[in-house]
């Protein structure tokens, strides 16, 4: 995903300002994508370039306003609709070094998925605390969800690597 | 002050270490969570450290108590420690509220008083709604609860839970977990034997077991922000 398909995002639901729109973005990926405010208007101007969005004039606060264009409305909703592809997601570094590990000569791999385990288990905690703690609403939550997904999905694969280790040397 | 303490406990079957020389404390507030792979003795663990089977060597104390000294282990059991298992156990012809006032009605407690007291840990665990129904009439979750609530009632200061969100799905296995933690929160102490990584997540400090011994234990620590 690109900062600008989150930025459209929330643009679609009305003209925002800058600094509001990065409040926004943050609130709304549960804070795991911190931006800062340069991201936000240098996307802006590339979007207004693209004609994706236009300036909407000031508030009553004299703040700069974005609003969304019908070819911004076009390209969020082909966002929205497209599924996300494996190849958009970066590879596995874990999965690599655990390949090379057994690949590597004199690597003693249970220390590697032992380490790796409690380190994983450690961030799941902290997500965990996180998710009890969190106040900002659902769109915080099903992202907390999903990193404590994906961090058992880690922890279950490392309990696999440790017992398929274990067969072989059985 | 721990509320359950094992020093060096080995738990043999025959020729089988189901545990081998395990120690293990849990203090008033802690969460503390087992994990391994089937047969590595998550089990045998909860059934020493609650009293329900004895350990071949080593000692388990539960508020101080040293369990070797206790001839009355039902007594102490009922006085101490409450449990929670995957297969609910929920007695079918009795209503949530009658399940959750049995331990006090075989403590001696009278009926006005084990019922008054029934419906307020069923409360805690949100489930007052559901007193008077039958578990057949309860979803898988809300069974749970009651079996929760049936652990703690008394005021038991040790909770023992093993795979407790069985089969629910992760939304209603999160709230199960929540509950726990909780009571952990307000001094009751919690040790939880799970193999999904995710309700470990909840545990102040985690242990994997293998082969009835613990590795990499402590080693998952977080310093608890209370």
């Amino acid at each position: 995903m690109s900062i600008r398909h989150g930025l459209l995002a929330l643009l679609s639901k009305g003209p925002r300002y800058g600094y509001q729109l990065r409040v926004e973005f943050e609130a709304s990926t549960g804070a795991t994508w911190p931006l800062n405010i340069g991201q936000v208007y240098t996307t802006l101007s590339r979007m207004e370039r693209d004609g994706l969005v236009a300036p909407g004039g000031e508030d009553d606060q004299g703040r700069a306003l974005y609003t969304i264009t019908e070819a911004g409305r076009q390209e969020v909703e082909r966002w929205f609709s497209t599924p996300v592809a494996p190849a958009d997601r970066p590879r596995d570094e874990l999965a690599i070094k655990v390949a090379m590990a057994v690949a590597a000569r004199d690597v003693d791999l249970r220390a590697v998925i032992h380490a790796q385990r409690t380190a994983t288990m450690r961030s799941l905690q902290e997500l965990t605390r996180a998710k009890r703690a969190a106040t900002d609403g659902l769109a915080e939550r099903l992202v907390l969800d999903s990193m404590i997904f994906k961090a058992e999905a880690e922890q279950r694969w490392l309990d696999h690597c440790e017992a398929v280790l274990k067969e072989k040397h059985s | 002050m721990t509320v359950v303490t094992l020093r060096d406990v080995t738990r043999t079957h025959g020729d089988v270490h189901a545990l081998n020389g395990v120690s293990l404390d849990v203090a008033p507030g802690e969460l503390v969570a087992v994990m391994g792979p089937s047969g590595s003795g998550k089990s045998t663990l909860l059934n020493v450290a609650g009293g329900l089977d004895r350990p071949t060597s080593g000692s388990v104390t539960i508020g101080g108590t040293d369990l070797a000294t206790v001839k009355d282990l039902a007594a102490l059991r009922r006085r101490e420690v409450g449990y929670v298992f995957q297969d609910l156990n929920l007695i079918p012809s009795l209503t949530a509220a009658e399940n959750v006032m049995l331990p006090r009605e075989l403590d001696g407690v009278r009926a006005a008083r084990a019922r008054a007291e029934a419906l307020s840990v069923l409360a805690e665990v949100r489930a007052d709604q559901i007193a008077d129904r039958f578990p057949e009439e309860l979803s898988g979750g809300q069974r749970q609860r009651v079996a929760i609530a049936r652990a703690l009632v008394g005021e038991r200061r040790l909770l023992l839970a093993d795979e407790p969100t069985g089969a629910l799905d992760t939304a209603t296995g999160d709230e199960i977990l929540e509950l726990l933690r909780d009571r952990c929160d307000r001094g009751a102490a919690v040790l939880l034997v799970t193999h999904e990584p995710r309700y470990a997540g909840w545990a102040d400090r985690v242990v994997h077991l293998r082969d009835g011994e613990i590795v990499d234990a402590g080693a998952v620590r977080l310093e608890t922000a209370r």
